[in-house]
Parts: structure tokens; sequence; C-alpha cells
């Protein structure tokens, strides 16, 4: 019993798996064509040629070798067509289209050229405004893609899905409209649902004419990133406090050096401080009394100062002890 | 007779190669103004570092050549477009970053945390700037290359200018530098407008010890806290922080000597020179760059007024003794020491004791990060 059952399930896991797995080749899609194709797409021979995308709508791969290429489909009821129609040769890689990828077929009746250049072209006399994808039983039509006479001599505009594979729309009064035309930009290879907004410039020019908006935004932004800094170099002084409020093992903790240092701030002048510091910093440096230099409080002739130097302002870089 | 012929066809020829035969005025004018900038660093003692090296690019920059021999900073393949190449991509600034980042003493900052807030402030000048050149016609992304002149940050104003507005980076670079070289000429009479005699002679309190693990961690949560919210200042900040980890770190001596030494001396040459040299007459002599000046200057003219506006409105809600000198609201702009350096001037004008420096230093490197965080700002909103 149980063997059965687990029979029955394995058969529908197996059936539901290659239905997952099968390739929809109606998913196919012919997308956006271009004929009169002057200083656009080349192909690998450097030539500008007629051009036509193919697009895998599906969420699978799709391989479309063996399905046929025309713009003459006389003999599609019985299939006696497929001598004439391209067929899209087996064996080449790149004719496996990933899912929702496009290919584009060069569309310059030079088949030899290689698996991309189909045998008929639309530039020539008395052909036909339309392309169709037939499947490789040579009956089916997959899809078929007429264009306008325009089409011929349209330099600026391809023809296509204004998005990818979507034949109809529905408009403002719920009726299904046509969603193919002239698009804006020639998108071979890639998608036709361009969409060129404008650049963050040109947006914020609109929206905010007079800049009042950003400069808000802006200085609210740099108050936030140095009020954070704030707060946490307030945290390290927390932190700091916590430590100089201990007095080391032994000290003894005395504030009565803070008046003297005041007074003496007083009493003196800038220059003469300098010097006692100098002096003092010779003296604890244990620093030779007969120097190489001349150390002064004079102010140089020259027009200068020592803050102008830059590397005198900051401090030296800290040795390890 | 040949031979005559050939010599006069010759020399004749060659006339048409050199510079006499191919100056224009625009050429000789820059010429004098590269002239000037050089007479100012040497005389003046202005900003030398810089520029010397720009005023000497202005003059390589407009010596007039014929097309095609490819020596122009504009022509492919030209060593001076090589080397311009890290102006135009902003290589050199962030390493100019790195270098000041290795130099930078953050102690006055975080002995003193409430400094940082007139680095914000000042940063007004940047965006203040930005609304007068959009009234002006400039596209928002000109204006905000101009209002960040106000950052009076050469390596930023450079790194923002090379993304949002390439071909006015010539005139940006110069404005900033030269108003930054002109510091001491600009705020002072700004900061005297803007403030009592009372308020000229408050004493600060002497910043405290800042322990060496403050000074290792500063970089790091700097870096963590304004990167993540301004990712677009990543390559400025980034290096700036980096730059200061190597210093405050004490075990990379070696790195950090390299990045504040041979290293910023290096690309300051690069910087200065290619920069200069971008500044050809047929680029640079336009009414465009005549008023990238002139809002380069509202926009240090605004940046002071508001650090000084902003310390003094800070003082209300200040405790007695505790209340901030105005006189260093100035260098809230981050061109350091220079503007920390007019703050220490100009107080001790008013009281020969009243040492400001140090104190001044913390909005100057305050303003410095703001700067950075203002472009990030500037490019994640045009760029």
């Amino acid at each position: 019993m149980n063997k059965k059952r687990l029979g029955l399930i394995s058969f529908f896991v197996l059936l539901f798996s290659m239905n997952a797995f099968t390739q929809h080749i109606s998913d196919l899609r012919l997308n956006e064509m271009l004929i009169n194709n002057v200083d656009n797409y080349i192909d690998e021979y450097g030539r500008h040629v007629p051009w036509i995308e193919i697009f895998n709508s599906a969420y699978n791969n799709i391989d479309v070798a063996e399905c046929y290429l025309t713009n003459d489909t006389t003999g599609l009821a019985d299939g006696s067509g497929i001598k004439n129609w391209y067929r899209i040769p087996k064996g080449d890689p790149k004719t496996l289209l990933s899912q929702r990828s496009f290919v584009v077929f060069y569309m310059d009746n030079a088949p030899l050229y290689g698996t991309f250049h189909v045998n008929f072209d639309p530039c020539e006399e008395g052909s036909s405004n339309y392309v169709a994808l037939i499947s490789s039983n040579g009956r089916t039509l997959i899809d078929i893609f007429e264009f306008p006479e325009q089409l011929r001599t349209s330099t600026e505009h391809s023809y296509g899905y204004f998005d990818d594979g979507i034949k109809g729309v529905e408009d403002a009064n719920g009726n299904t409209v046509s969603n193919k035309g002239f698009l804006d930009y020639f998108t071979p290879g890639s998608t036709n649902s361009v969409f060129m907004g404008l650049t963050k410039s040109e947006k914020v020019a609109q929206e905010d004419p007079y800049g009042l908006g950003l400069a808000f935004i802006s200085m609210s932004v740099v108050f936030i990133a140095l009020i954070l800094i704030y707060l946490m170099l307030k945290l390290f002084a927390r932190m700091n406090r916590g430590k100089a409020a201990k007095p080391a093992h032994g000290e003894v903790k005395t504030d009565a050096v803070v008046p003297k240092t005041k007074v003496i701030a007083e009493e003196f002048t800038g220059e003469e401080l300098a010097a006692i510091t100098m002096a003092l910093h010779l003296h604890v440096s244990g620093q030779h009394d007969e120097e190489s230099e001349v150390i002064t409080i004079e102010t140089p002739s020259a027009h200068y100062s020592p803050w102008s130097q830059k590397q005198l302002t900051f401090k030296q870089s800290p040795y390890k002890k | 007779m040949n031979f005559i012929q050939f010599f006069t066809e010759g020399i004749t020829q060659f006339f048409t190669y050199t510079g006499f035969a191919n100056a224009s005025w625009g050429n000789l004018v820059m010429i004098v103004i590269g002239l000037a900038f050089i007479a100012m660093a040497i005389i003046k003692d202005y900003e030398p570092l810089l520029l010397i090296p720009i005023g000497f690019g202005i003059i390589l920059g407009n010596i007039p050549f014929v097309d095609g021999l490819q020596i122009g900073v504009y022509e492919d393949g030209s060593v001076l477009n090589y080397l311009y190449f890290g102006v135009l991509k902003g290589v050199y600034p962030p390493l100019i970053f790195l270098g000041i980042g290795a130099m930078t003493d953050f102690s006055a900052l975080i002995s003193n945390p409430k400094l940082i807030l007139i680095g914000a402030a000042a940063q007004f000048g940047i965006f203040g700037a930005y609304i007068i050149a959009l009234l002006l016609d400039f596209t928002p992304q000109e204006a905000g290359a101009i209002g960040i002149i106000g950052g009076a940050d050469g390596p930023t104003a450079i790194f923002l200018s090379s993304k949002l507005a390439p071909s006015m980076m010539g005139a940006i670079a110069i404005s900033a530098y030269s108003y930054m070289a002109l510091v001491p000429v600009i705020q002072p009479p700004i900061m005297r407008l803007l403030t009592t005699s009372k308020e000229r002679v408050i004493k600060m309190r002497p910043p405290r010890v800042v322990t060496h693990r403050e000074k290792v961690l500063f970089p790091l949560l700097c870096i963590l806290l304004t990167a993540f919210l301004v990712p677009s200042g990543l390559p400025l900040l980034g290096m700036l922080f980096f730059g200061n980890l190597l210093k405050e770190s004490s075990v990379t001596k070696r790195l950090a000597n390299t990045a504040s030494g041979p290293m910023i001396d290096v690309v300051t040459i690069l910087i200065g020179l290619t920069v200069g040299c971008s500044t050809q007459a047929s680029t640079f002599l336009k009414v465009e760059s005549l008023m990238i000046f002139g809002l380069g200057a509202a926009s240090f003219v605004l940046a002071t007024a508001a650090g000084v506006s902003f310390v003094k409105i800070f003082n209300l809600f200040l405790k007695e003794g505790n209340k901030i000198n105005p006189l260093i609201g100035n260098a809230g702009v981050s061109a350091v020491p220079d503007s920390a350096r007019v703050s220490q001037v100009e107080g001790l004008k008013y009281n020969k004791t009243n040492y400001l420096l140090m104190h001044a230093m913390g909005p100057n490197v305050a303003g410095v990060i703001g700067s950075a965080v203002a472009a990030g700002i500037l490019l994640s909103f045009l760029y």
C-alpha cells in the first residue's frame, strides 16, 4: 500500500517537474526591429544591417535553435515553406536564451555569416511588412511582427513593444490597445522599457528651484553627523572624568597650583611666557646650553609667523612608551 | 638660392610653432596672474606650499603652442594630461586628506566637544553660496561645486567640482585656494563687525588632557558615525580618519610620517601644478569664472559670519565661565590652521594673555570633517 502511494507521489512529482522545466517556445516574442540601420547596432563584421530582436518572456531557458524566421509565411499551413525559411542552426550555445533575455538576428540575407544572420532582407524590393517566428515543426506560428511602411525609412527610431513582449495594454476606458510603436531609444539586446527619467540634478532643479530645501536638509545632516561625534566625545569626557577623580596611588590631590598659574598668566606677556616655557623645556629635556642655533623672542624682521608653518601647529607624533 | 629659400621658409615655419606666434591676450593675462600668485607666496608668505605650484602651473598651462603636439594638459596622451588624471578622477584629494589626517591632532576637539558644533554651523557658507548661485542661473550641480568653496578646503573643492562640474574645476580650485590664502584679510573685519568688545576678551577654560585611548578611538568611531550617515563622503572622510589612526595608534609611526610628509608633499606638488595648468586662458577667462570668484568670496563671508554668529547664540545657553569666545567662530571653516591663527591674532589684539589658538583648532578640525560631510551630501543629491 505504502509502495503504491509512494509510486503515485513520485509520478506526480516527476510530472510537475517536467512541466516546470518544459520549454515554452510559445513564450518567445519578436520584440524590436530596425530596418534603416545607418549608424546604429553593428554586426560582428562591422556592418550596419537591419536587425530584429527576440525576447524570451518566460521565466525559464528556451532554445530557439531549429525554429524558423521568415518574412514570407507561404506554406505555413502544411509546413511546406520550411525550405525557404531561415532555420536557426542547432549546436550554437548562444541560441539558448535564459529567462527574460534577448537575442538579436541580423536580417542581411547572409546566412553563411553565422547563426544570427538570416536568409532574407526586409530592404529587398517586394518584401512583406512582417517577420514571423515559426516553431521547429514548420506549422506553428510562434509570433508575427508586423511593422508600418515608415519603419523602412526611419533612422531615429526602432519599432517594437513599449513593454517587452506585451502586445496589448488597457487604456483609460478599459479597452485593450496595441502596445507597439516607434520607440524613443534603440535597445537591441536589452529591454525596451527604458525609463529615461530626470537626472538627480534636474529633479533637484525642478523640485527645489531656490535650493532652500537642499540647504536645510544638508545643514541638518551636517549637524546630525557632528552632534553624533559631539555625543561620543561627551562620553569620552565622562569616562575620563571618572578616572581623573581617582588620584593615583600615593598621590595627594591638591589644587594649590591653580591660583598661581592664573597670576602668572596675567602678569607676563606672551613672549615672556614663551621664553620661560622654552627654558623649562630645555631644562627638563636636559638639552645642552650651548646650542648651534640662537633662540630669541624678538619678532622676526620678515613678515613671518611660526603659526603659518603648518607642522608647528600640530603636536609631534606620539611614541609608544 | 635654394638654401636661402629653405632657410627662410624653415625659420618662418619654426616661428609659427613658437609661443610668440600663438600667444593671445588671454594667455598673457593668465601668465601675469600666475606670477602674482608666486609673488604673493614669496613676498607675503600666503600659502606658499600651494600658491607656488599653482602659480607655476598657471604659467605652464598658458604657454601658447600649436595643438596636436601632445603637450597640453587637455591633450590626450600628454604628460600633463596623465598627471591631471588624478585631479579629474578625484584621486589626489583623498590622498591629501590622508596626509592631513596624519598631521592633525584632534585633542582640542576631544577635550572640548561643544566646539565641534561651530564646525557644523560654518558650513552654512557652502549652502548659502549654493542658494545664491542658483539665483544666478547656475545649474544645481554647478551651484553645489561653487558653494563648496565656502568649506575653505581645497582638496574637497577639487574633489566635488571634478564630479559635479569638471569644466569649472580650475576656477573653483583657484578661487578656493586664493581665498584660503586671503583668510587673514577676509575674516577679521567680519569677526570685528559681529562681536562686541566684551565678547572678544572672553577667556576660555584650558583644555583638559586627552588620553591616548581617546585619541585612538576617535578616528575609528568617527568614521563609523559619519560614513554610515553620509557614505558618499567616504573617500575624504575615510582617508582623513585613516591617516589620523596611523598617527594616533603610535605603532605605525613610519606610515604616519610618510603620509604626513613625503606623500602629501608629492600629491600637493601634483595637484597644485595640474590645477594651475588647467586654467588655460581659453577655458578660464570667462565671465563665469569671475562669477565663481564672486560667489567664492560670498561663501567665505557667509561661513565666517555663520560661525561667529553661532557662537554668540550658543553663548546664550552656556553658563558664565563656560562661554566661548566668538573670535574662534571664524575657525569653523576648514582652512587649517590659517583661520585658527586668525582667531589667535585677533584674540591677542584685545587681550595680550588670551591665547585662542588651541581653542580655535577645535572648530577648525571640525570644519574639515564638516566640509567633507557637506561634500558627501551634495554628491549624493546632485551626482
